[in-house]
């Protein structure tokens, strides 16, 4: 067991960074911003966290709260003229960012090291302290997604007319969204520093920010359960298919196509749903299909 | 008793083309005013005109004596002016009772930390709009479904959560587009049962319409409207003789 643990302790370590980055795609996507801007928002946080601690020498743990609050204002930022665009547009502007974000952290050579990336960075996160985080995490958007912050969302996601029309202010939850986005992009990306000794740019390419959003289609989006399988799954799957090292890549490609076409709910929302259903069948009487027009008209008659 | 929405010479029109044009209509609080007319007559335009989803070309919208005609459609909900869907919108994935509760957006008060956290504030505004939900779903007869998938349900369910939801942020002006669309008369009945109570409760209802011999039971007054202009209104079985009107509905 332990000998187990010890080989797959950088493994499991990845894969909580990567449910913090998935979380961040969640609250966006939930939300119905078609935002691509985790990989940039965890780029900013992974250096801001190891500049802070090789050059300054800062405490780890500070500068990952200095890159989570880096993320968190520049979303926020980023949010304004952002909350005005729908869609696509959304995702032109945010890819837009990341390439800022990326070609800074390749040509700024003198803040950033260029391709060399930085180096020999404290390793102070552990799993355990790694594992603390994204349990933190998730109970805060569980809550979050309990109440009429999430209701709300979801009625965004589903219709903006409809929310309009209740009186939900569209843009003020997209706002919301996105900076709560970044800032747990810049903690996936501050807790990735100070777990793995090193990062480069090509930790946060085009590749991260497709790896974020695989995560969630294949987990599913209406849940923080989603982004967590999501992020289980697509980061492990490389090392259980380690004989296929060379089509990594076409294995990850075809599950990513079957999940979209058979289950396009993603793995754990069509499980959840699934047992849901199955407990009301349990429970409730089997739903009257006919409306109940007798037991209705006798009951208002009563009330009235 | 106050009248409140009122149309004044209300004018749409889409890249020259007038889909509403000259509209003045009144509905009292307390009473049922239905709109009717043929498809594509310009009924759920003048939905739209009217929740801010749309915006006026001419003409105006007043909303108890004020003019609400450039009001962003958020304000106006939270003004009190709730509506129905035509074609049936609700958040499928989410129970019935969640969909219920999303209309009472515009009561809720507590903050957003406290709702992000789920601090007690925000537990206690839960629980009691949780109540009025419950209410709500009594009321229509769907206590036993409310957490069912709404998208799992059937029309005639979803056309009532639709209803609920509109109910639930307890509006001055409840504007529904063909509610009745799709159901039976028994089932219509039975929801003409609560449009009335709703009324009766001080709520100005404008009732966008097909089934005329719905309208004639329920409303008031009537409206006729075809191709975006008024053609007739007055009362139900004035209107309903009216030759303009039958003309327009079953042609010439």
């Amino acid at each position: 067991m332990i000998n187990f643990f010890n080989t797959y302790q950088s493994l499991l370590d990845h894969i909580l960074v990567n449910m913090l980055l998935a979380a961040s795609q969640y609250v966006v996507l939930r939300a119905g911003v078609f935002s691509l801007g985790s990989a940039g928002f965890a780029a900013l946080g992974a250096y801001c966290t190891a500049l802070l601690t090789t050059k300054l020498g800062w405490n780890p743990w500070l500068s990952v709260v200095v890159g989570m609050m880096l993320g968190t204002l520049v979303s926020a930022l980023l949010a304004l003229p952002l909350s005005r665009l729908r869609g696509v547009f959304q995702a032109v502007a945010t890819l837009a960012f990341v390439q800022i974000v990326l070609s800074a952290t390749q040509n700024w050579v003198a803040l950033t090291n260029g391709p060399m990336g930085v180096n020999s960075i404290p390793h102070a996160a552990g799993t355990a302290s790694l594992l603390l985080i994204v349990v933190a995490v998730v109970v805060f958007l569980v809550m979050m997604g309990r109440y009429s912050f999430g209701r709300a969302l979801d009625v965004i996601r589903e219709d903006e007319t409809v929310a309009v029309s209740l009186g939900i202010s569209v843009p003020y939850y997209h706002r919301i969204a996105f900076v709560l986005s970044g800032a747990l992009a810049g903690l996936s990306g501050g807790l990735h520093a100070i777990s793995s000794y090193s990062i480069t740019p090509q930790d946060y390419g085009f590749g991260l920010l497709v790896a974020a959003l695989a995560m969630v289609v294949l987990g599913g989006r209406t849940t923080v359960w989603g982004a967590l399988v999501g992020a289980l799954v697509l980061t492990s799957l490389p090392e259980v298919f380690r004989v296929f090292a060379d089509y990594r890549a076409v294995v990850q490609g075809l599950l990513l196509m079957l999940v979209i076409i058979y289950l396009p709910r993603g793995l754990a929302d069509t499980v959840i749903a699934h047992l849901k259903d199955r407990r009301l069948r349990r429970t409730a009487a089997p739903p009257v299909i006919a409306a109940p027009v007798g037991v209705l008209t006798a009951q208002t008659r009563s009330r009235s | 008793m106050s009248t409140t929405l009122v149309l004044e010479n209300v004018t749409r029109h889409f890249g020259g083309v007038p889909a509403v044009d000259g509209v003045s209509l009144e509905v009292p609080a307390g009473q049922i005013t239905g709109l009717i007319g043929p498809n594509g007559a310009g009924k759920t335009t003048v939905v739209n005109l009217i929740t801010g989803i749309l915006h006026l070309t001419q003409g105006r919208v007043l909303l108890d004596g004020q003019d609400v005609s450039k009001t962003e459609a958020p304000d106006l909900a939270r003004a009190g002016v709730a509506r129905t869907f035509q074609n049936i919108r609700l958040v499928p994935d989410a129970s019935v009772l969640d969909n219920v509760l999303a209309g009472f957006h515009r009561h809720e008060k507590t903050g957003l930390w406290a709702n992000l956290l789920g601090l007690p504030s925000a537990r206690a505004e839960a629980r009691q709009m949780r109540g009025g939900a419950m209410q709500l779903l009594e009321r229509f007869g769907m206590t036993e479904l409310a957490e069912h998938r709404a998208g799992a349900l059937s029309y005639g369910h979803q056309r009532r959560i639709e209803m609920m939801r509109a109910l639930a942020s307890r509006p001055k002006v409840l504007l529904l587009d063909e509610p009745v669309a799709g159901m039976n008369d028994a089932e219509a009945e039975s929801l003409a049962h609560i449009f009335r109570k709703v009324a009766a409760d001080g709520v100005a209802v404008l009732l966008i319409e097909h089934n005329m011999r719905f309208v004639m039971s329920l409303c008031s007054r009537l409206y006729v409207l075809a191709s975006g202009r008024l053609i007739a209104q007055g009362e139900p079985d004035a209107v309903g003789r009216d030759p303009v009107v039958v003309e327009a509905y079953l042609g010439a």
